[in-house]
Order: structure tokens, then sequence, then C-alpha cells
């Protein structure tokens, strides 16, 4: 029983996670409701968890089989400061990827990160 | 509820200790094994006798509480059955409970109790099915009496709430509970007191061991048919305190227990004093009560049989149900934690071990409480169905279940086994008589574990009892319709909401066990690594100045900035970059190659300049010669005309004149020179140069004190060709061999000069008379002063081109071709002679390249020429005059110099004693050494021309200055004819042949008489002598061509005033006579 155990642990070409795919629906999403935007302490943790949601709903339904999905949003003012931000994970390369997008305008900056990780 | 239990026991006894005070005990009262064997047996003997021992004891000791004891035992008597019965239950019993507490306990537990006790309810129902129409009807008779009764008794009040009975019941228990509860310590205490007392009394009764054990067993079989109800209502209420406390269930029943046949007793009392009312009611209670108390035995008895039946029902249920069963057994034991399981296990063996007999029954039971419980999970939505008849097998499955309550006690509840396992464990010692031996110590110990045990259940208890309600909550839809059902089955719900957790943990668990698994099969599959530290985002700090401008920079403000040099934004050099070149002069200035650039720009230039030269230089190569044969043909025509109309005019002038023209000498700088020399050149024979003396008179011109030398096409007169320059008198001057581009001169002060025709104009000094631009030429070469050592230390005598054929070779009518001979560069030897007899043989070199800057060793070298002299040879030549004769004529002058046409090694160089030394270059001997006149002697007369026949190159003419005329053959002293007296003794001055004749020459006298000589009429005088008086003629020089095309003949006359006249010879003199060279021949044969 244990021995027939048989694991998909790649996942089908055409459902892999595709990084230019999900980059594409972030922009889309992420130019769509932060164009105009300005920085406003107070909505900005509202916007920042809708603008994740909707990130999070659209690359569902992009098809990526059995993958599940870490999407990362921050929204920060933009003032001239610097800002560095990075990732590091420990996953299965050839399955595992990531996707990422910044979008800036004159307030804001806004980084959207989204992790798919392959469930076996 | 149960785990928890277990877990709190676990906690505070631990299971080795509880095992280890088990066996003990059990060793020590020894009967707990035999006691356990036998106990069927003993059962089935004598146990109502027993029992009854047991019961008016119990009775006795119940009296104190006997009011509500009554009263909960009836409601739990009553709710037993009702458990069984469920109409009877509807009538509730207890329904004179408060309301109140009712609703309380309602509220709390109505609808999870009501559904599992309903479902509880058709399981019973079920198995009641299973008997139905079983022997005990009776006691369901009973039973409905009872009902009946209590309906009665409770006058139907609250008919409406006989769903509620339950309910009722329940609160009923809860409040006995709750009584229960705070007897609880004491009753505890006292149980045990009571327990020991009883099996001290049991002792003491005279049961011996085996009665004991047999009381025992008994008890234990009797009060599962009580605890039936008993169970029921302890599991109903282990239930619902087992949410709350556990100890407190197990106090219960532990009370209950005994309590038991207390309740039934009192129930029978009830009974009896109600039974007043109505006999038949009573009969039947009292029947009932009996068959209480006999059927609890018969029961029993029945019970073992049924047992027997019953176990094959239950085997087979237990196949039926062996996989739910052990489910839920691995459930229950899953939903344990492991420990408590092992412990419980251990626990169970050990009371199996002590149980070996029952352990079939044991297990069976176990079997049937999972069935009960699998089938309240699975028959939720059973219907209700007549129980009628449900006694038997609910006393049957009561049996079960009182062995699945041990088994519980056992397995599942800590508490409850602790209190029953000790009482188990703890009632054998007193039953056995080493009970009494037991040391008080450790029963001290034992109690002071149980109270602890206690202390602990019921914090457990507590913490539990909010998390089991709220997860029976959760299952109280589910259970809402049990609510009818018996207590004891509450226990079972208990055990069922445990299985509830449990199964959602063991769920978890299961999962989890499964997802660990699936991670390990999978983590040997799958590589995980780190992926790079990926950099999301990098916005680099803004410096101050964008910040700036960021934020003010767009107000009112414009930023501009402006660069020259737009294409060198990024560099700091804004200016032009400064142009250097480097030049060089040098003096004197006299051509624009006098001065350049330096290095790169001037290569630069340089090479420019020679691209633009190599096309110019071939463009004006082109034109020079292409505007040189259209000036030709012009003048040509233009002289022919004039000359012809000339002639004409002055035919009567020369009587050997054909006609004449005059070259235009009357150029500004050539005024008033006296013209030294004529001479063609010999392979181009139009091209003739006149050499101009310096002049003392003044002029316009600065060029008084140099020699001019003009080179003239004859057939352009008009002007000359080109105009050298030299700053000193020219003595002599030659042509080139081929064709004429170099110039030689020998001067007077010794060097001898090289022109190169070739240079270009704009090297040269060009001087603006008039209206006209003249060049004059400086000598590309000279020896003067360069070459002392090796240059002539006297004037130049002579000059002459060595001819550079081999003896008997080249023609020197047969022009060299003029391609063949530049191309392959200027290679010939030059001779100069001077006064002192030093004769130099010069090799003439031409320069591959020309340079502009001069050359720095070859100082002689004009810059930018390309032709020069080397110094090969000298040779002294006249030192063959004696000493002597040199006193007597004084010294030897070498003063012409003549080439054997044939043969260049041989030269004739002509003296002023009249003779002609005959040398040779390279030390041959040359015979004959000389010359002579006719007559042997020397005199001293001056050989002033020597001239070779161009037809017979052995021959030539010697003019001397007495006026003599020598014919002469190279190969004889004595000359071939001698004319003394043609010229009056006038002294010749020039004598030459005709170039198209072989037997006429010229020779034309000091007096200015011209005579013309033609062997062929008069061998012993000129046939033509024309004496030219007016303006004197200084010098002359033959031309002609014979050329078969144009054949023409001449002689160019240069006068006094500088005139230079070209006199065409008249046909007789031009076209050549057969025979002549043979006259010639005979003359030199006639002369030896």
């Amino acid at each position: 029983m244990e021995s027939s155990d048989t694991f998909l642990i790649r996942p089908h070409h055409q459902h892999k996670f595709k990084p230019a795919v999900v980059k594409e629906c972030i922009r889309e999403i992420v130019r769509e409701k932060l164009s105009g935007v300005q920085y406003d302490p107070e909505e900005v943790p509202q916007l920042s968890k809708t603008l994740a949601d909707s990130v999070k709903e659209k690359v569902k339904n992009a098809g990526f089989d059995r993958y599940k999905l870490v999407v990362q949003v921050v929204i920060g003012e933009q003032r001239g400061q610097g800002v560095k931000m990075s990732s590091r994970c420990l996953w299965d390369a050839d399955s595992d990827n990531y996707a990422e997008d910044v979008y800036l305008n004159d307030s804001l900056f806004c980084l959207v990160a989204v992790f798919g990780s392959y469930h076996y | 509820m149960h785990s928890d239990k277990k877990l709190t026991k676990e906690d505070t006894w631990r299971p080795e200790d509880l095992r280890r005070y088990v066996r003990e005990e059990k060793g020590q009262s020894d009967g707990g094994v035999r006691r356990r064997e036998g106990s069927d047996r003993k059962h089935r003997a004598g146990e109502s006798t027993e029992r009854r021992h047991r019961d008016p004891e119990k009775e006795s000791r119940r009296e104190r509480d006997k009011h509500r004891e009554r009263e909960s035992t009836r409601d739990r008597g009553e709710g037993d059955r009702k458990d069984r019965h469920v109409e009877q239950r509807k009538e509730g019993s207890r329904d004179r409970r408060g309301d109140k507490e009712r609703d309380r306990r309602d509220e709390r537990d109505k609808e999870k109790e009501r559904m599992k006790e309903r479902d509880r309810l058709v399981d019973g129902k079920r198995q009641s099915d299973d008997y139905g129409g079983n022997k005990d009807r009776k006691t369901d008779k009973e039973d409905k009496h009872d009902r009946e009764r209590d309906q009665e008794r409770h006058r139907n009040k609250e008919k409406d709430r006989v769903r509620d009975g339950e309910r009722r019941n329940r609160e009923d228990g809860d409040k006995g509970r709750e009584d229960r509860e705070k007897e609880r310590r004491r009753e505890e205490r006292d149980r045990e007191h009571r327990t020991e007392r009883e099996r001290r009394r049991r002792e003491e009764s005279g049961d011996v061991g085996r009665d004991r054990i047999e009381k025992n067993d008994r008890e234990k079989r009797e009060r599962p048919k009580d605890d039936r109800e008993e169970k029921r209502t302890d599991k109903e209420r282990r239930e619902r305190h087992g949410d709350r406390k556990p100890s407190e269930q197990k106090e219960e029943r532990g009370k209950e227990y005994k309590e038991e046949p207390r309740r039934h007793k009192e129930e029978r009392e009830r009974r009896h004093k109600e039974g007043g009312r109505d006999d038949p009611k009573r009969k039947h209670d009292s029947e009932s009560r009996d068959t209480k108390r006999s059927g609890e035995e018969e029961r029993h008895r029945r019970g073992d049989r049924e047992r027997g039946d019953g176990d094959k029902q239950r085997e087979r249920r237990h196949r039926e149900d062996k996989d739910p069963e052990r489910k839920h057994r691995e459930g229950r034991h899953r939903e344990e934690e492991e420990d408590p399981e092992r412990n419980e296990r251990d626990k169970k063996s050990v009371s199996d071990k002590s149980h070996r007999p029952e352990t079939n029954t044991v297990k069976a039971a176990e079997v049937e409480t999972e069935l009960w419980t699998t089938s309240d999970v699975k028959d939720v939505g059973d219907t209700e169905e007549p129980v009628v008849d449900d006694e038997d097998l609910v006393d049957q499955q009561y049996e079960d279940d009182f062995e699945d309550y041990e088994e519980d006690f056992e397995e599942m509840d800590p508490s409850e086994n602790e209190d029953e396992d000790e009482k188990e464990a703890e009632e054998p010692p007193p039953v056995g008589e080493e009970r009494e031996e037991v040391t008080a110590q450790k029963r001290k110990e034992i109690e002071a574990i149980q109270r602890a045990m206690n202390e602990e259940n019921e914090r457990v208890g507590t913490d539990h009892s909010t998390q089991s309600t709220s997860r029976e909550e959760e299952d109280a839809p589910k259970l809402s319709r049990g609510l009818e059902k018996n207590h004891s089955r509450a226990s079972q719900r208990g055990k069922f909401i445990d299985f509830v957790a449990a199964k959602q943990r063991e769920v978890s668990k299961k999962v989890s066990t499964k997802q660990k698994k699936r991670s390990t099969e999978l983590l040997k599959l799958i590589d995980l690594d780190f992926s790079m530290t990926v950099s999301l985002l990098d916005l680099p700090p803004v410096n101050e100045y964008d910040m700036y401008i960021r934020t003010f920079g767009t107000a009112n403000t414009k930023q501009a900035y402006v660069q020259c040099n737009e294409d060198n934004a990024d560099r700091d050099v804004q200016t032009e970059e400064i142009e250097v070149s480097e030049r060089w002069t040098q003096h004197p200035p006299e051509h624009s190659g006098a001065c350049g650039d330096s290095n790169f720009s001037q290569e630069a230039q340089g090479r420019n300049m020679y691209e633009m030269n190599f096309d110019s230089q071939r463009l004006s190569a082109f034109l020079r010669s292409a505007s040189q044969v259209l000036v030709v043909l012009l003048e040509e025509s233009q002289a022919e005309r004039k000359s012809l109309s000339k002639l004409r005019t002055q035919k009567d002038k020369l009587s050997f004149s054909d006609g004449s023209l005059q070259l235009n000498t009357k150029l500004p700088f050539l005024y008033g020179r006296h013209i030294s020399l004529v001479h063609f050149s010999q392979v181009q024979r139009h091209t003739m140069m006149s050499v101009h003396a310096p002049t003392t008179k003044p002029s316009s011109v600065r060029l008084n004190s140099c020699t001019l030398i003009c080179i003239w096409n004859i057939w352009e007169p008009s002007r000359p060709q080109k105009i050298l320059v030299y700053e000193s008198e020219v003595q002599c001057c030659c042509f080139s061999p081929g064709k004429a581009t170099l110039v030689f001169a020998g001067t007077s002060v010794g060097s001898v000069v090289l022109w190169d025709l070739r240079e270009q104009t704009s090297n040269h000094y060009c001087l603006k008379i008039g209206e006209e631009e003249w060049t004059f030429r400086q000598p590309t070469f000279s020896t003067s002063a360069v070459m002392a050592a090796s240059a002539h230390l006297s004037s130049v005598s002579s000059v002459e081109v060595v001819p550079s054929t081999a003896a008997g070779g080249l023609r020197p009518e047969v022009p060299l071709l003029a391609s063949e001979e530049e191309s392959s560069g200027l290679s010939f030897q030059l001779a100069s002679l001077d006064e002192s007899g030093v004769l130099n043989f010069w090799v003439v070199v031409e320069l591959p390249k020309a340079n502009e800057a001069g050359s720095p060793t070859d100082l002689g070298l004009r810059p930018g020429g390309k032709v020069k002299l080397l110094h090969s040879s000298s040779l002294l030549t006249a030192e063959r005059v004696s000493p002597r004769d040199a006193v007597k004529t004084g010294p030897l002058q070498t003063l012409h110099l003549k080439f054997l046409p044939s043969d260049s090694n041989h030269f004739f160089i002509g003296t002023n004693m009249g003779l002609v030394n005959h040398g040779t270059s390279h030390s041959l001997k040359a015979t004959p050494k000389f010359y002579r006149f006719q007559e042997p002697g020397v005199r001293p007369v001056d050989v002033t021309s020597i001239h070779f026949s161009p037809f017979r190159q052995n021959m030539f003419l010697v003019g001397c200055g007495d006026g003599s005329i020598r014919l002469h053959t190279v190969s004889h002293e004595q000359p071939v004819a001698e004319w003394r007296s043609s010229t009056a003794g006038e002294p010749v001055v020039a004598l030459q042949w005709a170039h198209t004749r072989p037997a006429v020459f010229c020779v034309l006298d000091a007096a200015s008489h011209l005579h013309v000589w033609d062997l062929l009429k008069s061998d012993t005088e000129p046939v033509l002598t024309e004496r030219i008086s007016a303006d004197r003629v200084t010098a002359m020089a033959v031309f002609g061509d014979s050329g078969k095309q144009n054949t023409y003949s001449g002689i160019a006359l240069v006068h006094e005033s500088g005139k230079i006249e070209m006199q065409y010879f008249t046909r007789d003199f031009t076209v050549t006579v057969p025979a002549e060279e043979e006259k010639l021949e005979t003359m030199m044969t006639e002369a030896f």
C-alpha cells in the first residue's frame, strides 16, 4: 500500500507556475487599483489587503493546478528614502516559483510578490 | 471524557502503581482471580441470597438519606425503566421534581441528551427487538405496570412534558448528583468504609472467600442488573457529570452501586405502600419488586442464559459489528493518549487476567457497548419502536452493558476505574481475610491517593466540562431525539462524545501521521533547496539634490544649462583644440620646396603633394610634350613661311644658303651678350644650345655676371626653351647622349656643372622681365669647391660624353630610344679635360628620388636635384711632352678632347703644339701616339678643333691656329691630306663635317670667312667661300638630319651682334652624292 503510493511530484507543464503570467496578472491589477492613488496611511492597510485578495483570486483562476499561493503586498510611501526588500525560500526549485512586480508612482511604491508552492 | 479521566488518573496514579496496588491487593486477597473466575458460576448458584444479604444491608445504610435517596433511586429506577421503556419514562416519575430544576437542566442538556438518548433508545429498542417476545415479557409487563403505576402516581400532571421526562430524569439525576456531589466525599469515605465494612461483614457473615467472591461477583452481576438501570443512570450521569465532574460521577456510581439495591428496596417499599391503593398494581409492583429482586437474580440467571444465548447473539453482533467495534475501540484507544491507553490495556490485561473466565463476555460486552455506541451513532434517525419486550433484551444488554461497564470502568474511566478498580481491587481485600491484615497504613495511603485523585479529577473535570459541553452542543441537534432515553445510555453517550473528540483527534492524528509518512516519502523524491536570495525591490535613496528638485524644482524655476561643444558634454574641456604644425625652411628660398611641414603633417602633405604632383606631373608632362609639339608645329610652319620669304630675299646673299631663319635672341637678358658657343645635340638634332657670355654692359637684368645658356629648338625660334644660369664663364658644353635632357658644362673656374632640363620650372628662380616670365635654372650639380681633391684646378677646356657604345657599336646617327634611355636611367660617363691636361672621368648618376631638403652628404647637389656626378677616375694626359719641348714651346696645353666614336677607350686631345695626342683610358697601347703635321717636328700651333666624320668614324679633321687643316685617319700619324693655305693664314675658329654629305665640311676662320669644302669637287680648295663682313660671324655649328623624309642640312652662324642665324644648305650640299665615301677612301689610300 505504502509502496504503491504514487505522487505527482511535478506539475504538468501547462499548469506550472509561470512567473510571466502571474506578473502580468499582478501588473494589471496593480495598475488598475493604484493608478493615481495617493499614499494614505489610513487606507493603505485595507488597500493592501484587497490588493492581495484580488491578486490571489486572479492568480487562482490562472489555472496553476495544485499550487498553494502566497501573496505578499507591500505598500509604502515614497519620500525618497531607500527601500530594499528581498526574499528567500526553502522550496523545490523545480516546481515552485515566484513572481513579483513593482509599481511606483509619485507618492507610493507597491510591491506584490506571489509565491507559488506546489502541493504534491 | 473517559480518556480525560484516565489522564487524570494517570496524572495522579501512575499505572504501574495502580497495577501494583491492584495486584498486591489481589494477591493479598488471593481471591481476585478466583473470585472472578467463579463469579459466573456463583452467580447462577446463589446470587439471590447473596443479593438479599446485601440489599438489607444497603437499605439499612441508606436509611439516612432516605428521602432524597428514595426519590433519586426511584427516579433512577424509573429512569432505568424508562430507559428501557420509553413510554414509561414519558410519564416521568420525577415529575415531582421541580420544574425549575428541570428547566435549568433542560437548558443545558436537553438537546444533546435527547438526541443521544433517543439514539440509544433506538438501539435499545432494536436490541429489545432482538429479544422481543422472549420470556422476559413478564418483566416488561412489570415494567409496564410500574409505568402505569408511576403514571397514576404522578397523576400525569405533566403529560405535556412527556418527552421531557428523561430530561427530568436527568435533572433529577443532576440534582441528585449535585446533592450527591456534596455528599460525595463523605459518601466516598462512607463507601469505602462501607465496602470495607461490607467486606468485613461478608467475611463475618460466614461467607468464606468463595462466597465472598461469589458475592462480589454477584454483586457485580447483580449490580449490572440494577446497574443496567444504574449504569444507564450512571452513564447518563456520567455523561452529564462527565462533562463536569468525573469524580462526582464515580462517586455517584459508587454510591449508586451501593444504593441500587437500596433503591430497589425503597421502591419496593414505596410500592408496597402505594400498593394499597391499587392492588393489582401493587401486586404487580410487588411482583415486579419480587421479580425485580428475583428478576435480578433471574435476570442474572437469565443473563447467564442469555449470555449463553447472548453470546451467540453477541458473537453474531460481534461479528457484525466487529469492524465498527474495532473502529470504535480503536477510536477509543486512539482518542485516549497513548500512555493512558497502554495503561488501560495494562489494566485491562490485569483485570482480564483476573477475569479470565469472563473475558469473553467482557469482550462481548465491550463489543456490545461498542455496538451500542456505534449504533448510537448510526441510528440517529431511527424511529422509535415499541419497547415492550425490551427488558430482556435490555437486561441482556445490560449485562453486556455491565460488562461493558466494567470494561469501561477499567478501560475508560480512570476515576471510575479507580473507584471501581479500587473497589474491586480493594473490595476483594476486605472480602478476603487478608483484607484485615492490610495495613492501616496502606489503606491510609490508598485513601490519600484517592483523595488526591478525586481532587485531580475534579479539577480536570471542570476543565473538561467546558470543552465537552461545547462539543456536545455541537452534537446536540443529533442528540435531541434521544431525550427519553434512559440514563445508562448517557454514559455511553459520554463515551460517544469522547469518540467525537477522539475521532477528531484520531482523524487529525491519522492525517498527521499520514502526512508525516507522505512527507517522508516525498522528501525522498524531492530536493528542497534554498532559493537564491531574490531582491524583490531595491529603491535607492534619492539624493538631496534630486529630492530638492522633485519637491521644489517645478515651482517657478527652470533649470537650464548650456554647453558649447555639445558632443563633449561629459568633458571639461570646452575650448577648441590648438592646432600645432611644424615647418622648416631653407635659404635660399628660391622655390616652394624650400619649406615644408615636419613629420606627420609633412608626410601627409608630402603624400598629398606627391599625389598631387603625381597627377600634375603626369599632366604637366603631357602638357609639356603636347605643347611642345604644338608650339613646334606652329612655329615651324611660321618659320618656314618666313624663311621662304627670307630665302628669296636673301638668296643672293649666301651662295650656299637655301634659306635662313633667325633665332630670337633679342631678349632683354641676352641683350649685349657675346655668344661664345653654339652646340647641337647629336641625337636631337633640332636641339641647340647657345652660350652667352657674361656681359659688362649695364642692363636691366641682374644676371650680367652670369653666363646664360639658352636651349633652343630650331623649329621654335621665337624663344629659347630653357635658360640656364651659371655664375662663372662656361668654356665648353655638351648635351647628354641620347635625349637632350642633361647639359654639361666646363667652366673657367675648373668646375664641371650639370643641368637637368627635366626639373620643374617651379623649383627654379623665376624672373619676370617685361611681360614675360623667364625661368633661370641653376645647375643641378656642380663640382665646384665640392670635390676639391678630384676637381679640376684649372679651367676646363673641354667636356665630352664618353660614348657608351663599344667599339664599332652604335652609330651616332641612330638615336637611342628615348624611352629606353629614360626608363633605364642615366648611366654614362663624362670626361672633362682641363688645360693642364688632367682628364677626369665622371659617372653620371640619377637618384631615384629627389630630396627637397637637399643632400647632407653631397653638397654639390641642388635641393630637389636628382642627377649628380660621381668622380670615377682621373688621368694626366700632358706628360708625354718632353721637358725640352716644353721649355722651347712653353707649357703644353690641352685644348680639345674628342673620343673615338667607335671606341670610347680612345681619346684624342688637341694640344697647343699642333699635335693631337692619342690616349687610352685603360692603359691600352695607343698607336700612333700622336697625329702630326705632314712635316715632322713640333710647331707651337693650337689645335682649335677636332671633328670626326659622322660617316667615316676613323677619320677626323683637325683645324689649327695657323689656318692649316688636316685630315687624319686614326691609324696613321701623318695626315691623309693637309691644306695649309685655304684660310689665307687666318686661324680656323670652327671646323665641322656636314651631317648629310660625307665629303662636305665647313670651316670658319677668324676673318669671318666661311669656307665650304666639297672633297668630291675639289680636294685642294673649298668649293665655296663666303665672306661675311657686315656682322662678323664668331661661331658656327653645322646641323642637319640625314633622315630620309625630311633631309635638311644647315649651318648656324653666330654673329658678333649676338644674332643666331640658321642657314639651310642648298640641295647641292644637302643631298648625298654617291661615291662620296669612296672618294674619302681613295684619298686615304692615295695618302698612304
